[in-house]
């Protein structure tokens, strides 16, 4: 058998062991198919500066020198302006996974899991409804900083392609679900807050199910026909990305709309200080552990905290 | 206000801090940085945001052209005009 022969066979026994856990999912979705524009009742209008949208302790200048400068009515405005962050980056990212999990739908070896992709898909478009359901009434979609072109884009073998990209979902859902699972459960936040944050949550369970059975079997069947110059780009990059991903937590717009000066140099001493590198340590914890003792990563994201 | 020199530094640490140890010891202002793999899309949203902290002014990736992120020269001669005293 050739090696990409020896790669296939090793793919498609590894989709299949995927079978049951992605039958039950598929139930699971069916079960708690959502139609997102009944789902919630919208208020009129919401207090930005009297009630709380997100969790005071998840804000990203929370135990920096700026957090003691902010009264408690300018620390609320804040969190509502990293609401609205937060959910603009989950659309972006839901965006990016829409068209990742699209170009593989039905895909050949992909065919035992396209029903669930077509659940994956479906569900992160609504929740990308809920998410622009509150930014566009209330506040507005922060604007994106990803972007590529033409000599930036690597050209990677399909099957690294698929691993990096089911990672990175993985990575993703992982960091954002923590803060979905805090605040769900955050008796201080309105409760539109708290309803975006435990829908998003109980619907992402399935998905970190699925992503953590695939990425395993993904690494498992592909990297070890891989040389090492692939295994330590993979690395690399993966890295690089939750990086690029916590960034996005720090944004200069969110700081400049809840009144501080100089944003992008808060948002760099935010990301600097000791208190918030903890904290996407502890935050990010759950995956690099899944990472580090699948052999999947070497050692931590050390740049990202 | 930074001066052209600062951007140039700053730009030059981010991406040796970004890119291996031997790979930048040939890095030059006039290198190009993605065709030789210094660097890949998944650093753009980061330098994206350098060089919005450098200029100090948003930088709207709808209106982006790659040839402006070609090389440090190239960079430097797109964005550290607009916010930037030399
Ligand atoms: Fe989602
Ligand atoms: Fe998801």
């Amino acid at each position: 058998m050739s090696t990409s022969q020896a790669r296939k066979a090793r793919l498609a026994e590894a989709l299949a062991s995927l079978g049951p856990t992605v039958e039950r999912l598929s139930r699971l979705s069916q079960r708690s198919y959502q139609n997102p524009y009944t789902a919630v009742e919208w208020p009129a209008e919401v207090r930005p500066e009297e009630e709380w949208f997100g969790s005071p302790e998840y804000l990203s200048l929370y135990g920096t020198e700026f957090w003691e400068r902010l009264d408690e009515a300018a620390r609320r405005r804040l969190a509502f302006h990293e609401a609205a962050n937060f959910y603009s980056l989950n659309i972006h990212g839901e965006k990016g996974l829409m068209q990742g999990l699209a170009e593989r739908l039905y895909r050949k070896d992909l065919l035992d899991v396209a029903g669930y992709l077509h659940h994956f898909l479906d569900e992160e478009n609504k929740h990308s409804i809920y998410f622009g359901g509150f930014c566009t009434r209330y506040a507005k979609v922060y604007r994106s900083r990803q972007f590529s072109f033409e000599e930036s884009r690597d050209e990677r073998p399909r099957d690294v392609e698929d691993f990096l990209f089911f990672t990175r979902t993985m990575i993703f859902e992982e960091i954002v679900d923590h803060y979905n699972l805090v605040q769900s459960r955050d008796s201080r936040l309105h409760p539109v807050a708290r309803f975006i944050n435990h829908n998003h949550h109980f619907e992402e369970s399935r998905h970190l199910v699925f992503g953590r059975r695939l990425v395993a079997a993904l690494w498992e069947s592909c990297s070890p026909s891989w040389d090492g110059g692939t295994v330590a780009g993979v690395r690399d990059h993966l890295r690089q990305f939750f990086t690029t991903s916590w960034r996005e937590y720090y944004n200069p717009d969110v700081y400049a709309d809840a009144g501080l000066d100089e944003p992008w140099e808060t948002a760099e001493r935010a990301w600097l200080a000791p208190a918030q590198r903890e904290h996407r340590r502890r935050v990010s914890r759950k995956v690099t552990t899944f990472l580090l003792s699948g052999g999947i990563l070497d050692k931590e994201p050390v740049d990202a905290f | 206000m930074r001066s052209e020199q600062e951007f140039r530094d700053q730009l030059r640490s981010w991406i040796r801090s970004k890119s291996g140890e031997g790979e930048t010891a040939a890095l030059t202002d006039g290198t190009a940085l993605f065709e030789e793999r210094y660097l890949r899309s998944v650093h753009l949203p980061e330098l994206l945001l350098l060089l919005e902290r450098l200029c100090g002014e948003p930088i709207d990736v709808e209106e982006l052209s790659p040839r402006d992120f070609r090389s440090i020269d190239a960079m430097v001669r797109r964005y550290a005009r607009s916010g930037v005293a030399s």
